[in-house]
């Protein structure tokens, strides 16, 4: 014979478990927008640009509550210039950016910094938040 | 009925109905049209039958070029450009990206856990990562029926 008390908690506890559930799942479909910033890429000029070979796996933050990660071994390949850095394109691979959507992207780098993202369809660039992540490469220049 | 009991008819019902049959990619990859070279192909798959029931429109650029099937793919051959794919659930997400001249996309379309119905995430993979899940995948050669 089941005690009264036990019965009352569980009932109580159910809704409230699910209720949680369901507002986590609510909060994960909430995510904000990629932060876009108009941005006119000045292309490289010639038939090739240089390349860049990552030799340290690092993880860059997006700022909206995603984070990617740059892989060790990637090739990038420099397409072109912002006002914030130089843009670089993975060769032989995707990389994109997520928040509320997902937009492919490309990384642009102060130095050796990742400053940010480009996005080619919305001609824009996205700030990565914080300290800007420092990336270990390999340059070869053409 | 318990409600543990009810997730589990439910998750039954979900994972067995309305998956592709036919073909798979493995076998008919080497028959499946050559790519005009001022064209760009993008292939759509769904590699999981998890949320089976869940099968929203697939939009390109706003037009519907076929639904999200479980165990399937599809694809379509465009001019090159900027190109977004949407599918619509409670809520609806989007992918943005470029398409080249002879260049091949590959669109995975992940199922992820709703409030009330699951939702399709449509997601750019590398062909590498494609390759390994659309072999075992079938054709879906006319994905707008």
């Amino acid at each position: 014979m089941r005690h009264p008390r036990i019965r009352t908690a569980r009932s109580s506890w159910c809704p409230r478990g699910l209720l949680s559930f369901a507002l986590m799942l609510g909060l994960a479909a909430c995510a904000p927008e990629v932060v876009r910033q108009p941005a006119q890429l000045t292309p490289t000029t010639g038939a090739s640009g240089a390349t860049i070979e990552v030799a340290e796996e690092a993880s860059v933050a997006v700022g909206t509550g995603y984070s990617r990660v740059i892989r060790r071994g990637s090739v990038w390949s420099r397409v072109g210039r912002l006002v914030q850095g130089e843009v670089w394109k993975p060769v032989g691979g995707v990389f994109t950016v997520e928040g509320a959507h997902i937009h492919e992207a490309y990384l642009v780098l102060d130095g050796d910094r990742v400053v940010g993202f480009y996005l080619p369809v919305e001609h824009a660039f996205s700030p990565a938040p914080g300290t800007p992540t420092r990336l270990s490469v390999r340059r070869r220049d053409p | 009925m318990t409600i543990a009991r009810w997730l589990v008819a439910v998750a039954m019902l979900l994972l067995g109905t309305g998956c592709a049959t036919g073909p798979k990619y493995a076998e008919v990859v080497s028959t499946l049209p050559a790519l005009d070279p001022s064209q760009g192909r993008i292939y759509f798959y769904r590699p999981s039958a998890f949320g089976a029931a869940v099968q929203p429109d697939i939009k390109l650029n706003g037009v519907k070029v076929g639904t999200a099937k479980p165990h399937g793919f599809y694809f379509v051959d465009r001019a090159p450009g900027d190109y977004e794919v949407s599918a619509a659930t409670e809520t609806e997400k989007k992918l943005t990206f470029t398409l080249e001249a002879a260049q091949q996309r590959f669109v995975r379309l992940k199922i992820q856990l709703g409030v009330l119905v699951g939702r399709i995430v449509p997601e750019l993979v590398d062909r590498a990562e494609a390759d390994g899940e659309i072999k075992d995948l079938s054709l879906i050669p006319d994905p707008l029926k």
